[in-house]
């Protein structure tokens, strides 16, 4: 039994200590802040602070980063309704009916619907969090190494067959993830590998400092070359949607965090995916579908709950399995590793208090957030204001800190640096970024439990095929991959991968 | 290169070029094979994999004679401006240890607001020195993060 009201209330208690309420605050603003600047999401924001929080109580730590992550997803509608420059890619189906909506002079009214359907469905999603996650730790329990091998299998594969046309180059970003992880020394045996002779290859390449590359540096970079400069605002008056609208967005708010949550359960299903996807199902069931692309107050409610409840669900996998659906969630699994925690099913039997504390700061911290946007939202909207030229710099700045302070070597710096370049080049080329951040993470885990499966089956492979789980994970993983395949055979589209910025 | 078949045949093949450096280093891996998974056999598995996906993507754009989408490369302004930030971060990073991060934090953020904003000359120096000002009472006295001090150590 590993959920009791107990252990909530407990959870609720240590979440609701001086400390951790203002850590979980901080990762509020942060988040929000995250949000709503374009040019930095939530995976490089909260990969440039993990260095930094070694300081402060896991529980502490994690419950910022956590805030970061969900208080993006508040921060991404802010600036894709007001000025139709999404802070995030699980914002840009926001960005249609909510700016049409700003046009009309509706603005205040957008962003009140998009704070209040966050906090539904977010709260929503972690109620979902709260009775899911133990469940399915209670089943991964049984998990021995070839079920977890398996299981990072699957969803490394399922990321990669989702990166829509470009499977080719799903394929290929994974295996350089796994390269950068491969440099350094064997995790078990300590050999070192792949270092060319060079000295600072042997501590290997941060998995942080590939991330923050990644997503930090190429984003200024390509904000640089289209000199990108301001972003001049509306004015915005009359904050609150009325009741009749709040009432006629009831349905999509609950439709949207079934959608959200449960697709976020899904390795792949970041919320850049799952807000189309319910901003398409609340056209469909809607009895005016005309009025969606021209302002419709549904079509803002639907994407703002389903990227809550997708950043919720995602929790679900991450706590019960160890397994991340997306890379926000693959750096705090980082962080989690940093911390020294385990994540997986025993955590909620060695940690308790930490599972519970983290997952009750969530409720909190939705609250935090409602309270944080609807009155500030003028504030956050004049932030997301600041000139590029001034903003570019300053993510740099903050990049370079956070990789330099992983470890405090000027490595981690250069590693960085040649990762932003990498990052713009596939951007440009269409290669998808999540499976390379993906495989860079879990490459570590998935090795030890490679070895350690093989250990137990004294070298034999089929140990990953003749155990249920790990066997129908296995064939699940071959289903995608194979899907994938007879989808590439058929269509004789370019390699192009579908728009993979930070989710 | 301006189109996405050629990009992608060039792409295809560096990212097989590196594969086979893999596969290559791979070799030279030193262990025992008696090992149940032997020190080089994900390296060259990975290498393997990474020369089979850039092969197949250089190839399979080569034969590809559908609509050719353009890459959105920036115009030669737009090179420079990434070759300057580029250069500029490099700057950076190398004068940290010399320079110490606060003196080189100030440094590269008023050049580099100067640079791409000519005429806010006075916010750049601004926004430069609290940036540094930051960096030194936040997180080197603050956070106790051990940045190179340069001649601040003095």
């Amino acid at each position: 039994m590993l959920f009791s009201w107990d252990l909530l209330l407990a959870g609720f208690a240590d979440a609701l200590s001086w400390s951790n309420l203002l850590w979980a605050l901080v990762g509020c603003l942060v988040g929000t802040l995250i949000g709503v600047l374009p040019g930095i999401g939530p995976s490089a924001g909260i990969a440039i602070l993990l260095p930094m929080t070694t300081m402060i109580p896991p529980t502490s730590g994690i419950i910022m980063m956590a805030a970061i992550y969900y208080g993006a997803m508040y921060g991404g509608s802010t600036t894709a309704i007001v000025v139709n420059i999404p802070g995030e890619a699980s914002s840009v189906p926001t960005a249609i009916d909510g700016y049409e909506m700003a046009k009309q002079g509706r603005a205040g009214a957008a962003l009140g619907i998009s704070a209040i359907s966050s906090f539904v469905a977010g709260t929503l999603g972690l109620v979902g969090l709260t009775f899911f996650a133990p469940l399915l730790a209670n089943v991964a329990l049984a998990f021995g190494p070839p079920e977890y091998f398996a299981l990072m299998f699957m969803g490394l594969s399922l990321v990669i067959s989702l990166s829509g046309r470009a499977l080719l180059k799903g394929m290929i970003a994974t295996s350089i993830g796994l390269l950068a992880s491969l440099i350094g020394q064997n995790p078990l045996t300590g050999a070192s590998r792949l270092t060319f002779g060079v000295v600072d290859l042997m501590a290997g390449v941060s998995f942080i400092s590939v991330i923050i590359g990644l997503f930090a540096v190429s984003e200024v970079m390509i904000n640089a070359e289209r000199a990108a400069a301001h972003i001049y605002g509306t004015k915005i008056h009359g904050w609150m949607p009325t009741w009749a609208e709040i009432r006629r967005c009831a349905g999509a708010m609950v439709r949207s965090s079934g959608i959200g949550f449960f697709l976020g359960l899904l390795p792949g299903c970041a919320p850049a995916v799952t807000t189309f996807i319910a901003y398409d199902v609340e056209k469909r069931v809607s009895k005016t579908p005309e009025r969606f692309g021209k302002g419709a107050i549904e079509g803002v409610a639907a994407p703002e709950g389903a990227n809550n409840a997708t950043s919720s669900g995602g929790f679900v996998p991450l706590f019960a399995f160890g397994l991340p659906t997306g890379p926000a969630l693959a750096v705090l699994l980082g962080g989690l590793m940093m911390y020294g925690l385990q994540p997986g099913p025993m955590l909620f039997q060695t940690n308790p208090k930490f599972v519970w504390a983290v997952i009750a700061s969530m409720y909190i911290g939705n609250v935090i957030l409602l309270i944080l946007n609807l009155p500030l939202v003028g504030f956050w909207a004049r932030i997301a204001l600041i000139p590029f030229p001034v903003l570019g710099p300053l993510i740099i700045l903050c990049s370079v800190i956070g990789a330099y302070s992983i470890r405090f070597m000027l490595f981690d710096v250069w590693v960085a640096l040649l990762f932003g370049g990498i990052g713009y080049l596939m951007r440009k080329l269409r290669f998808p970024i999540a499976p390379l951040v993906l495989a860079s993470v879990l490459a570590q885990m998935l090795e030890t439990s490679l070895q350690q499966s093989l250990l137990i089956s004294q070298g034999s492979w089929l140990i990953f095929l003749n155990r249920p789980i790990a066997g129908f994970f296995m064939a699940l993983a071959f289903l995608s991959i194979g899907r994938g395949i007879w989808l590439q055979l058929r269509s004789h589209a370019p390699e192009i991968a579908i728009d993979d910025a930070d989710e | 290169m301006r189109s996405q078949r050629k990009g992608d045949i060039v792409a295809g093949g560096v990212i097989a070029l590196l594969g086979a450096v893999v596969i290559l280093a791979a070799s030279q891996i030193r262990g025992d094979v008696e090992e149940r998974l032997p020190p080089r056999t994900l390296p060259y598995v990975v290498g393997f994999l990474t020369l089979a996906g850039g092969l197949a993507l250089a190839v399979k754009s080569y034969r590809y004679r559908g609509e050719d989408p353009r890459v959105d490369w920036p115009d030669s302004a737009g090179w420079v401006r990434i070759g300057v930030h580029l250069l500029l971060l490099a700057l950076f990073a190398a004068l940290m240890d010399p320079l110490g991060m606060p003196i080189a934090t100030a440094l590269y953020v008023a050049v580099a607001i100067g640079y791409m904003d000519r005429k806010r000359v006075a916010a750049a120096l601004l926004t430069g020195a609290v940036s540094a000002l930051v960096v030194y009472f936040l997180f080197i006295k603050l956070l106790g993060l051990t940045f190179p001090l340069g001649p601040l150590a003095r």
